[in-house]
């Protein structure tokens, strides 16, 4: 009943933003809007940071395989259902489906994607897509957010209850990871074979408990891709991008809000997904 | 690439995987994992301190062992395998995970029918052994960090370790070995342990691990 409530939802959402005509004010209802300012939480990357964040609109839940279907007419995922989250997405795949969304809902794209010039910036060996993606800044079509975006949501805004996962203290309130993803729960240290065994998989969107900002499932189901490089001081640069908020694969801490997961741009994974955001 | 079938791949992946742990850098174990497909039979029995013991009949998969939550570089591995004796496919290996580089990492003291392999690096010694050196390429594949692109590296002996005396991984002298041959592992340690695994095989092992 509950999946079924979650599912009519979203499908009315998505029916109301086909529906919007190209204003730039007009928001589809399945954004939140996260008021700006400096992170309030302290279990964040960028807590303590001299950082301070404008408004924008984050997507309610991670997209979905019929959100997907319907801009881009297929649906890659490996674990099939509507109102499941669409996984099996590589980082520009996600920037295609920001541009081809714009452009359906008349909105102006964000993205400018140059395929036939190679990005000599992306310096990851297995990459070879290696597309040149440049933004433009004063577009109001949809994007991915950037790391900071998504960790300020992710940590309720302004709204912070200071929780470790979006949303909660305790992962299994608020999060699909490989312990509680399956038919029955996991214990012990992270083993694949268990979690295969187990038909660990996504589940649909929205089951959870919400965060403070009434966002859901950014820590669990499907990690979710960010614009930004990945950026560490023992890790080469340019050449993973940011990867948000862990799945029902990998081990707990990867669903902490502050995890600094990444993955290649070319990288398809059953577990990598994303989320959309608008500027204001 | 090293010619793993999927099967056992997997086998030694899940051997690999597996366990979880406790705490500290050196010393007694404190956790234990007893993990089967559900294939064949699996008695696994979790013994007083390091020990654990499983026989096995017809399995699927199955990843027994014993380890440490935290791992690390200087893990002194003290073992004692009473018995490891696999009728087909079976590893007994020391397992863990770095990040940041993310790598999967092995040293193999035993086995059943089937050797692992990969991309030859050169060899080492330790603890009254030599072993070869590998590495293998992991493209999009389950991790601990969830699909990743990550390598293995892998310390397999020449020869089978014998059974039933004490029996020493100093596995420092792996590292350095590895990163010797630029083979650089992460600088943030997951858990570690010490496993026996089988894949469609029948035997018993009994390890004392401390």
């Amino acid at each position: 009943m509950r999946k079924w409530m979650v599912f009519l939802l979203i499908a009315a959402v998505v029916g109301l933003s086909a529906c919007s005509t190209g204003g730039s004010t007009t928001v589809s209802d399945d954004l939140v809007l996260v008021e700006g300012g400096a992170f309030k939480s302290s279990k964040t990357s960028y807590s303590g940071k001299d950082i301070t964040l404008s408004d924008f609109y984050i997507g309610k839940y991670e997209v979905t395989q019929k959100q997907w279907a319907d801009v881009m007419g297929d649906n890659p995922s490996g674990f099939k259902g509507e109102d499941r989250p669409v996984e099996r997405v590589s980082w520009y795949d996600a920037i295609e489906y920001c541009n081809a969304r714009s452009m359906k809902e008349n909105l102006k794209p964000y993205y400018t994607i140059d395929k036939e010039t190679m990005d000599t910036n992306n310096k990851n060996e297995n990459d070879n897509v290696k597309w040149t993606v440049t933004i433009n800044e004063d577009a109001n079509g949809y994007r991915l957010p950037t790391a900071e975006e998504w960790e300020y949501a992710a940590s309720g805004g302004q709204k912070s209850e200071n929780f470790t996962y979006s949303g909660s203290n305790n992962p299994d309130e608020v999060a699909w990871y490989w312990m509680n993803a399956g038919e029955k729960a996991l214990t012990g240290d992270w083993n694949w074979p268990a979690i295969e065994n187990n038909r660990n998989q996504t589940k649909p969107v929205g089951q959870q408990k919400a965060n403070e900002l009434g966002i859901y499932d950014m820590s669990g189901n499907v990690r979710e891709w960010c614009w930004d490089w990945h950026s560490h001081p023992e890790t080469p640069d340019n050449t993973w991008r940011v990867s948000k908020g862990g799945g029902w694969v990998s081990s707990v801490n990867t669903e902490e809000i502050s995890y600094p997961g990444k993955f290649d741009a070319n990288g398809l994974g059953p577990d990598q997904g994303l989320r959309v955001v608008r500027s204001k | 690439m090293f010619k793993f079938g999927k099967k056992l791949l997997t086998v030694v992946l899940a051997a690999s995987m597996s366990f979880g742990v406790f705490a500290a850098t050196t010393g007694a174990t404190d956790y234990w994992q007893n993990w089967t497909d559900g294939g064949g039979y699996v008695n696994a029995v979790n013994g007083s301190g390091g020990n654990y013991s499983v026989n096995w009949q017809n399995t699927g998969n199955f990843v027994v062992g014993k380890g440490w939550t935290y791992g690390t570089p200087n893990r002194v591995v003290n073992y004692n395998a009473g018995v490891f004796s696999p009728s087909g496919n079976g590893y007994l290996t020391f397992y863990g995970w770095t990040r940041n580089a993310l790598i999967e990492y092995y040293v193999v003291d035993n086995w059943g029918t089937y050797r692992p392999t990969g991309t030859y690096k050169g060899t080492m010694t330790s603890d009254g052994g030599t072993y070869d050196i590998y590495t293998t390429m992991r493209y999009n594949q389950p991790s601990i960090d969830g699909y990743s692109t990550f390598p293995q590296y892998w310390s397999v002996r020449q020869s089978k370790r014998p059974i039933g005396v004490n029996s020493q991984i100093t596995f420092q002298n792996h590292v350095n070995a590895w990163a010797s041959k630029g083979m650089y592992l992460g600088n943030s340690w997951s858990y570690q342990v010490m496993a026996t695994e089988g894949y469609q095989s029948s035997g018993s092992s009994n390890v004392t691990v401390w």
